[in-house]
């Protein structure tokens, strides 16, 4: 995960987060031998023993009835057109193939739009070079000529791929609003940080809110923080994981700065591996923020906090 | 007040990895287990609640319209329920106020979560507010640890003390068929195993697993025709508390506090150590079961560790807890708070089988989401009241 405010002074817009998750996705008996077979240029699908509606991709369980599918079927790569929308990215369309009973959603490819009617025969297009996917049929191509298939028994079918690769990177524009706006608006310029007091408890909070969450009045003044705290709780991050922002042993830290009732979440550092380790960070430890030489308005302006003296 | 009862639990075959289903078809395994122990089909469920963790976990997002398929729901009501580690209970609760509600008769709440497919700590930081300790949090590990040592200072829950939790419930794990961990250990290995975020070591740690849970509710009246024994929901909550609220010292759970206080008052508890048989908690890592043997008042604050050390919430002690394993034996995260519900309602009924608490009539069940903010209990008992 990343995080970077790329906005300036005049503007604290956004901050843009980018999220990237690797996946290994299970696909299932049924939808795994549908996606084997696609790399030997056959389409199976299943046909449920309760109510004997066929359906491509092979499914486990039947969306009619709710019985277990059972029986899996050869089906002929041809059928026709019962639906289709054009988008940026192609045409997306329904093709009801030949000898089945629900549509699949799939392209249609090297096809005029205009010649495109609602029934037209059309035939599977196949990749090159299978990759294991749903994409191993290019899509489906107007073909008037081709006759209508009937489905077929299975023969020795290929082991279902159990695994997909997957990736999801996802790009968020998270708005900072009039409180996380000015608080990492000085953050960022003027190494200054604002809390907000809650004019009926009289807490300072940190970040800033609009409306204190325990009386649930409007805050009022503004109130400048030192970067100095308490260490309220922390533990020692040994554990590796996706997106990490420093190399282990570090001190994960909920620090609640001076004056103020909330916790800041942020690290201990400037500690050696063995430093870090043996917890010389504890509750109730001093500690002063170390800012960082780049300045994106968010937490990670400060780089960590450093112990003090004077912990209790 | 109408009476709700449990009249059917099911469990997949939980496990690190099932390459054998897909999310939807694990799913449907604790569903046709749950019918079968019913005596059910689908056709006699009214409505259908689904609880599964955030969709990042398995990149499929609403997966509940997936489950209308696999489940054979189609043209039932199905709606889905998310709240962290607490999503079983807070579907079971959703599926509770349809009944009282009077919109349906039995519904069939399906848990599930299938770990194994993404990233599981990098999923779980994106709890955090992106402006407010996302780029630092260690999923919920870190804050979890830290909270523990601060514990440790201010009510004496020692590391011998957690991995006493951890040796208790892996070995209860090893009679519970449900659970796909199996290994027994000792206070000692607990205490030498390598540390994640310390005090959290790894066999403090529950498994990361691939699991689904599915416990159908049926109103008074209508239960005791579908089974001869119901186990009766005596009280159920879940309750909040704000994430950064001023003077949170995150050492004992507010919400869970006022969660039991409300449910022990429901069904009639003044004594939890007393009253009650059996207890399944959920400890997504050993030091919140001691957390909440304080919080739930099974002893007083700050005699945690002493609990665990008399041997009292063993399997043969006055108030077993965990007698299933518990997240250790297996953690679908999901499912898990289901699989409490679900564990308490088979021991007040006899039907835990190598895991029974023999005679169980009343059953404590605890579960939270979030990290401290949002925390459930429930009571089920062999009787109505």
């Amino acid at each position: 995960m990343t995080n970077n405010a790329t906005s300036t002074r005049e503007t604290m817009g956004s901050m843009t987060s980018r999220l990237s998750m690797p996946y290994t996705l299970t696909a299932g008996k049924a939808m795994g031998t549908f996606l084997a077979e696609l790399g030997a240029q056959r389409i199976i699908g299943s046909r449920c023993a309760a109510c004997a509606t066929v359906r491509v991709p092979a499914q486990d369980f039947c969306g009619d009835c709710g019985a277990e599918t059972g029986e899996l079927v050869a089906v002929p790569s041809t059928g026709e057109l019962t639906g289709w929308t054009v988008t940026e990215r192609g045409i997306l369309a329904f093709v009801l193939l030949d000898g089945t009973d629900v549509p699949l959603l799939h392209r249609i490819v090297d096809t005029d739009v205009s010649s495109l009617v609602l029934g037209a025969r059309v035939s599977a297009r196949w990749a090159a070079e299978p990759a294991g996917n749903v994409m191993d049929i290019t899509g489906f191509a107007i073909d008037a000529e081709s006759t209508v298939g009937a489905l077929a028994p299975t023969n020795e079918l290929l082991a279902p791929i159990e695994q997909l690769a997957y990736r999801m990177e996802l790009t968020y524009e998270h708005s900072y609003g009039h409180f996380y706006g000015s608080l990492f608006d000085s953050v960022k310029n003027d190494r200054r940080i604002r809390g907000i007091r809650c004019p009926s408890c009289r807490n300072v909070l940190l970040p800033p809110r609009g409306f204190c969450d325990v009386c649930f009045v409007p805050t009022k003044d503004w109130i400048d923080i030192p970067d100095t705290g308490t260490v309220q709780a922390c533990s020692v991050v040994h554990i590796e994981f996706v997106g990490q922002r420093m190399t282990p042993p570090y001190v994960y830290a909920e620090i609640v700065l001076d004056g103020t009732a909330t916790r800041l979440i942020h690290s201990v550092g400037g500690l050696s591996a063995e430093e870090a380790r043996s917890g010389i960070v504890k509750p109730g430890s001093r500690v002063k923020a170390v800012w960082s030489d780049r300045a994106t308005g968010s937490l990670a302006d400060i780089e960590y906090f450093q112990v003090i003296d004077g912990s209790a | 007040m109408t009476n709700i009862a449990i009249v059917g639990t099911g469990q997949t075959a939980h496990a690190r990895r099932r390459l054998d289903v897909s999310q939807a078809g694990l799913a449907r395994e604790a569903v046709m287990e749950a019918l079968a122990d019913a005596g059910l089909t689908m056709a006699d469920i009214d409505s259908v609640v689904v609880a599964s963790g955030p969709a990042m976990f398995g990149a499929v997002n609403q997966p509940e319209k997936w489950l209308v398929d696999a489940l054979g729901a189609r043209f039932k009501p199905v709606v889905r329920v998310t709240s962290g580690g607490g999503t079983g209970l807070a579907g079971a609760l959703a599926a509770m106020n349809q009944i009282k509600g009077g919109v349906a008769k039995r519904v069939l709440v399906v848990a599930y979560d299938k770990l194994s497919e993404g990233a599981l700590q990098a999923s779980i930081s994106t709890l955090y507010d992106p402006f407010w300790g996302r780029e630092f949090a260690v999923g919920i590990m870190g804050f979890s640890a830290a909270y523990w040592r601060a514990r440790m200072d201010r009510l004496g829950h020692t590391e011998e003390a957690a991995a006493m939790v951890a040796v208790k419930n892996r070995a209860n794990s090893m009679l519970n068929p449900k659970a796909h961990v199996k290994k027994e250990v000792t206070v000692e290995e607990v205490l030498a195993s390598k540390p994640l975020c310390w005090p959290i070591k790894v066999l403090d740690v529950p498994p990361i697993s691939d699991g689904a849970c599915a416990v159908i509710l049926a109103a008074e009246g209508d239960a005791e025709a579908i089974t001869s024994t119901p186990a009766w929901i005596r009280g159920m909550a879940y309750y909040s508390e704000a994430d950064n609220a001023a003077h949170r010292s995150m050492l004992q759970s507010e919400p869970l506090k006022i969660a039991a206080a409300k449910v022990y008052r429901a069904s009639g508890v003044t004594n939890p150590r007393r009253q009650f048989d059996v207890a399944e908690v959920q400890e997504p890592y050993t030091c919140f079961e001691l957390s909440y043997y304080e919080g739930l008042g099974l002893c007083p604050e700050g005699g945690a560790a002493e609990l665990i050390a008399s041997g009292a919430t063993q399997m043969t002690g006055d108030i077993p807890v965990n007698p299933s394993g518990g997240c250790m034996g297996a953690n679908p995260i999901g499912a898990t708070a289901l699989i409490r519900l679900a564990e308490a309602a088979m021991q007040v009924t006899g039907k835990a089988g190598a895991h029974q608490i023999q005679g169980a009539e009343l059953g404590l069940v605890q579960a939270g989401g979030g990290w401290a903010n949002l925390r459930g209990v429930a009571v089920v008992g062999s009787t109505k009241d």
